[in-house]
């Protein structure tokens, strides 16, 4: 037992990695050979792992299907930060001036009662306090034109608002990125944005590749960007209507050019691909076994019988093959 | 009516090569005496309608002159593009296929009605047939006084046909000319 605490007063155990750390480890003499340096750290090895093994059999385990399970200890040790501290965003416009003007932040409540109505609604989203809609009459002022309607107006001072405070918000993050303290998510969906550290030039979209775009989007319509209105200066599509082109129906004088050109193409695809049923093999082998045994026939016969009576023989004899091999493009004949 | 694709060029051509081989040359490159031109012209393919026909030149140049909506027909119809887009010999392209046949079978008296109505050839009736057919080629069925019926594609090849009982098919109808009394609409 006393042993067995000493090796783990030896022994640091993390078993929330698995892990056993020997700090006190250390070779007592450095073995010279490679083998011998490799059995010895299996040796330690093995005991670190025997150590890791005693402690975990010990902890509290739940039976299962597959066996007993143990819930594992959260790990000890610390590991480092796998990507770098935030680093502090520049402080944005608004937050520059109220440090100089000594403003202070208020905390804001989420109901307020709203004068209009007389009820308490939310300061800002769907039913909010001073909505520009709620807004049943504005009184004239003498500044006004006669022909303006107030609540357009309205209206539109609130989209001017709106598009301000956006271009503040991007100036800001500009300022952060210089800094290189851009928020991650904003990191991640900017890829006009250069990324920390490299300075990857904006792609530039080339004239005809815009062409391209504008007119496959124009032509993305049910009905193929037909009746589409044009804007003033667009040039007409560079596709119009159907992909397909079909030769000329007539050409000129004599059998158009292109299509004998592209029937020549597709009948010499065709015989090329068949052309190896031209020859037919089992005729081939017969005819020349026949001629075999002709040959061998007349080299009989030639001890028993003069050359003069070979030569009309064999004459007939080369008239039929040759017959043969005509016949086989077009074998118009009863079977055998 | 347009010339044909270079797709729907193979498949009328494949469909042709079945039964005429390397005679499908003499089809493509025949040469019109048709017209009142110096020079005859070749004849070619058109399409209308899904339809293919086998038109001189001279008589196309003159079809241009119909409206489209009103052209019904020119030459000889060959066949014709299903929907799927998968092409079919008709019964008209007959004399054209009976003039440059590769594989040919000649049917008995007796069979030849049956043929007729619309019935694969059994061995039965079968009276002669080319050499070296093999199975799945095309074939044209000929009367025994050579009038052209016809034309099908081989279900077996001769020496498998010498083995069959009397009343294996040998040949699969495929088009015959009483089609032109029953489906005198269709065509």
């Amino acid at each position: 037992m006393e042993l067995q605490e000493q090796k783990y007063q030896m022994v640091q155990i993390d078993l929330g990695n698995l892990m056993a750390y020997d700090r006190h480890h250390h070779f007592p003499s450095v073995p010279s050979e490679r083998g011998e340096l490799v059995k010895e750290c299996l040796q330690k090895g093995t005991e670190l792992v025997q150590a890791i093994a005693d402690v975990l059999f010990n902890l509290p385990s739940t039976e299962d299907r597959d066996g007993p399970i143990v819930q594992l200890p959260p790990p000890t040790t610390r590991l480092p930060r796998e990507k770098h501290l935030p680093k502090p965003k520049p402080p944005t416009k608004w937050e520059l001036f109220a440090q100089k003007k000594g403003i202070k932040k208020r905390k804001k409540d989420k109901i307020v009662y709203d004068e209009q109505t007389g009820t308490w609604k939310r300061r800002y989203g769907y039913d909010r306090v001073n909505d520009d809609k709620d807004v049943p009459i504005i009184e004239t002022k003498m500044t006004d034109e006669p022909g303006e309607d107030p609540f357009a107006k309205r209206k539109e001072e609130k989209k001017k608002r709106v598009e301000k405070q956006e271009k503040n918000r991007l100036q800001n993050l500009k300022q952060a990125v210089k800094v290189g303290a851009l928020p991650s998510h904003v990191q991640l969906a900017a890829t006009a944005l250069p990324i920390t550290g490299t300075q990857s030039a904006p792609k530039k979209v080339t004239k005809d590749e815009l062409g391209n775009v504008a007119g496959m989007a124009a032509t993305s319509t049910a009905s193929g960007g037909k009746f589409d209105k044009k804007l003033p200066g667009e040039k007409p599509a560079k596709h119009p209507g159907k992909y397909r082109k079909f030769l000329p129906v007539v050409e000129g004088t004599g059998m158009g050019s292109q299509e004998k050109q592209q029937t020549d193409k597709v009948l010499s695809k065709l015989l090329s691909k068949h052309s190896h049923e031209i020859l037919d093999v089992n005729k081939a082998v017969t005819m020349f076994n026949v001629k075999k045994e002709k040959k061998r026939k007349n080299q009989q016969g030639k001890f028993s019988s003069t050359s003069s009576k070979l030569k009309p023989k064999k004459a007939a004899h080369k008239k039929s093959s040759k017959k043969g091999f005509s016949k086989k493009g077009s074998s118009k004949g009863q079977t055998k | 009516m347009r010339p044909l694709d270079e797709k729907e060029t193979t498949a009328v051509f494949e469909k042709l090569f079945k039964f005429t081989g390397n005679n499908l040359k003499n089809i493509v490159e025949s040469s019109s005496h048709e017209g009142v031109d110096e020079n005859a012209g070749c004849y070619c393919f058109r399409l209308q309608k899904n339809k293919v026909y086998y038109v001189s030149e001279a008589l196309v140049k003159r079809a241009t002159n119909i409206e489209r909506d009103k052209l019904v027909s020119l030459g000889t119809c060959i066949g014709k593009f299903t929907k799927g887009g998968s092409f079919h010999l008709t019964i008209q392209c007959l004399n054209l296929l009976a003039v440059n046949a590769k594989h040919k079978v000649w049917l008995k008296p007796t069979s030849e009605m049956s043929f007729l109505y619309g019935n694969h050839v059994l061995k039965g009736g079968l009276g002669r047939i080319t050499e070296n057919t093999t199975a799945g080629d095309g074939v044209v069925v000929f009367s025994m006084s050579d009038v052209p019926l016809g034309f099908g594609i081989a279900a077996k090849s001769t020496q498998d046909c010498r083995k069959l009982d009397p009343n294996g098919i040998v040949v699969l109808h495929q088009a015959d000319i009483g089609e032109y009394l029953r489906m005198e609409d269709d065509l």
